[in-house]
Parts: C-alpha cells; sequence; structure tokens
C-alpha cells in the first residue's frame, strides 16, 4: 500500500493496534502487520514518533517495564481519551468508506458522454 | 552496527537529551527484537536488514524533533503560568503584611510610587493576558501527523508570546522590587523578612523563566536547523 496514503492514517492505525491490549512498539508493529494481512508495511521507524504524539496528546500512556531479556522496553496503552478518540476514528472511516464504495461501484462507464 | 546507528540517532536528538536517551533505549529493544525474529542465520545480514527497515536517523530525528518542539513549547506556557501565579501569590502576600503591621510609606516616596504602582500593575496584567494567550495558543491541540511549517508556526508564535508575558513580568518583578525598596525606607529589621523573601521569590520566578525561554529558543533553533536539512534531503 502506498506510503503516503499509510502516514495519513497513522495515527488511527496505532490507536486500532493497541486496541487489543497494551504493547511495546515493536509488538504494535507485528500487530500492524498480522491484521492487515501484511498489507501495512511501513517503516517501522515511523510508528516511535507517532506514539511519543499521541502520549503527549493524552491518547496513550506509557511505562517502563523489565522484558525477559532484562532490556528495559517501554509499552503503552490506550487511555480513556484514546478510546473516545478511536471509536470516533472508527465511526468517520466507516463513513467515508462506505460513500467512497457506493461512489465506485456506482461508476460505470456511459456510452455516451453527459 | 546496533551501537553505531544508536549513537548516530543519539547525536541527531542532542537537542533534548531525556527524549534521546529514552528513544535510543526503545530503539534498541526494537532492533535486538527484530534480529531475534530474524530467520536469517547471518546475524550481521539480519542486524543490517533491521536498521535499514527501521530508517534513516536523521529522518527519524526530524520527526521527534516535531514533538519535542511541541513538548517543550507547551511547558514552557505552563512555567510562564505558574510563574505568574507564583508572582502574584508573593505580591498579595506583601501587600497583606504591610496591611496587618499596618506599615505605611513615607510622604516623600508616595509620588514616585504611584507612578511605579501604576506601571506594575499594567505589566502584571499584560503578562496575565498574553500569558493566557500562549497558553491557549499551544493548548492541548493535538500534533499533527505530518507536522508542516504551519503547526511549526504556531509553535513559534506560542513561544513569542511566553516571552512576551516573561518580558511583561519581569518589568511588573522590578517595578515590585522599587515599590518594596521605597516601602521599607532605610531602615530593616525583622518585621521586613516577608517583604524581602517575597520579592526573593518574584526574582526567583523571573529568573527561572527568563532561564527557561532562553533554553527553549536555543532547542528551537537546533530543532528549526535539523527540521530543515530534513527536508532539503527529502527535496534532493
Amino acid at each position: 500500500m502506498e506510503g503516503e496514503m499509510l502516514k495519513g492514517h497513522l495515527d488511527m492505525i496505532v490507536l486500532a493496534a493497541l486496541a487489543a491490549g497494551p504493547a511495546h512498539g515493536y509488538a504494535v508493529i507485528e500487530e500492524i502487520r498480522r491484521r492487515s494481512g501484511q498489507a501495512f508495511d511501513l517503516p517501522e521507524g515511523t510508528i516511535y514518533p507517532a506514539l511519543h504524539r499521541l502520549e503527549l496528546a493524552g491518547l496513550l500512556s506509557s511505562r517502563w517495564v523489565t522484558a525477559e531479556s532484562g532490556r528495559r522496553r517501554r509499552v503503552y496503552a490506550l487511555t480513556r481519551q484514546g478510546n473516545r478518540a478511536l471509536a470516533e476514528r472508527r465511526a468517520v472511516w466507516r463513513q467515508f468508506s462506505d460513500a467512497i464504495g457506493g461512489l465506485l461501484e456506482g461508476a460505470r462507464p456511459s456510452g455516451k458522454p453527459a | 552496527m546496533i551501537s553505531a546507528y544508536l549513537d548516530e540517532l543519539a547525536g541527531t536528538l542532542a537537542f533534548d537529551r531525556a527524549l534521546s536517551r529514552c528513544v535510543v533505549q526503545e530503539v534498541e529493544d526494537h532492533l535486538r527484537e527484530a534480529i531475534a525474529a530474524d530467520p536469517a542465520p547471518d546475524r550481521l545480514e539480519a542486524e543490517r536488514r533491521a536498521i535499514r527497515n527501521f530508517g534513516e536517523p536523521r529522518r527519524l530525528a526530524a520527526q521527534f524533533a516535531v514533538v519535542s518542539l511541541a513538548r517543550r513549547t507547551r511547558r514552557l506556557g505552563i512555567a510562564v503560568a505558574l510563574a505568574i501565579v507564583a508572582v502574584l501569590v508573593a505580591m498579595k502576600a506583601r501587600v497583606a503584611w504591610y496591611a496587618a503591621l499596618q506599615w505605611s510609606m513615607s510622604e516623600d516616596a508616595r509620588p514616585l510610587a504611584a507612578i511605579v504602582l501604576r506601571v506594575d500593575r499594567l505589566a502584571f496584567w499584560l503578562a496575565v493576558l498574553v500569558g493566557i494567550a500562549a497558553l491557549l495558543h499551544v493548548g492541548r491541540r493535538r500534533i499533527p501527523g505530518a507536522a508542516g511549517p504551519q503547526y511549526r508556526k504556531r509553535l513559534r508564535r506560542a513561544r513569542l508570546l511566553c516571552a512576551c508575558a516573561a518580558a511583561s513580568l519581569t518589568v511588573s518583578v522590578v517595578s515590585d522590587g522599587v515599590l518594596t525598596v521605597l516601602q521599607l525606607g532605610a531602615g530593616l529589621d525583622a518585621a521586613s523578612a516577608v517583604p524581602l523573601v517575597s520579592m526573593a521569590i518574584e526574582i526567583a520566578c523571573a529568573g527561572a523563566v527568563i532561564v527557561l525561554i532562553l533554553d527553549a529558543a536555543r532547542r528551537a533553533g537546533a530543532i528549526e536547523a535539523l527540521l530543515n536539512i530534513g527536508r532539503q534531503t527529502s527535496a534532493a
């Protein structure tokens, strides 16, 4: 899928990936790949600025934990505000998707110009 | 190879040490995990792939830079607001102390005090108004995904408003200092401790805000330079 198209929806994609539960950056990327059927293959680094931005906006919270490997790891979770934002974006997206779907399916080549 | 990549990333994020430490730790965890999950038997190749998939450090730093800029501008707005409140409290405490001790000013000092008081009030309320405008400007507004020149201009404006509020607050604090000197006159005694401490609080608040503004300006300069280089690299 086009990178630019994905970037425009990156916040929604990240919020949706975290809807399943708290996760660290790598797990978020894996979740995005898995749930999109590998269609969304973003440059991995772009997820982290988005996570920081969403945290600053109050849509995510984060905490540091120690992983089994002994490494320090930052785990992100949706806040209540983040859940609300995701629900709103979902609704807007469905509306948009239905409208575009209707538009594209309704477009049939007519024999002569209108 | 990973260490070299992380060093480069830390270097490009040097404008914000706290952010740099945090990001480097996060990215290291990510890269180690990606390498561990890579089925390639050649570890060097797995490292190379993990780094390639992660992206170029300068481009990443440019994306973090906007987040850092927004976070710092927001903190600056809050610091200015807190300083204004602290100065107001110190000012009110001093005036209440004078009233409690029925401490009046000498007749000779009154005409000058009246002028300074007018300047003080004007400067203080100007600081309040401009401070509110700065807070509204930066507020809790979400940072756009592709934070372009428009958003950065907004942050610049917010920083400028903070600087104006700080300048007005400084004038107010200097005026308070003059008023305190006129009020205390020549003699200092135990009762002077409250006005002196309240003045020290005001000076500390104004000083702290000035230091924060200078620091914000320095960091903003470094970030803008990084973003401009990033834009030129993308254009090329």
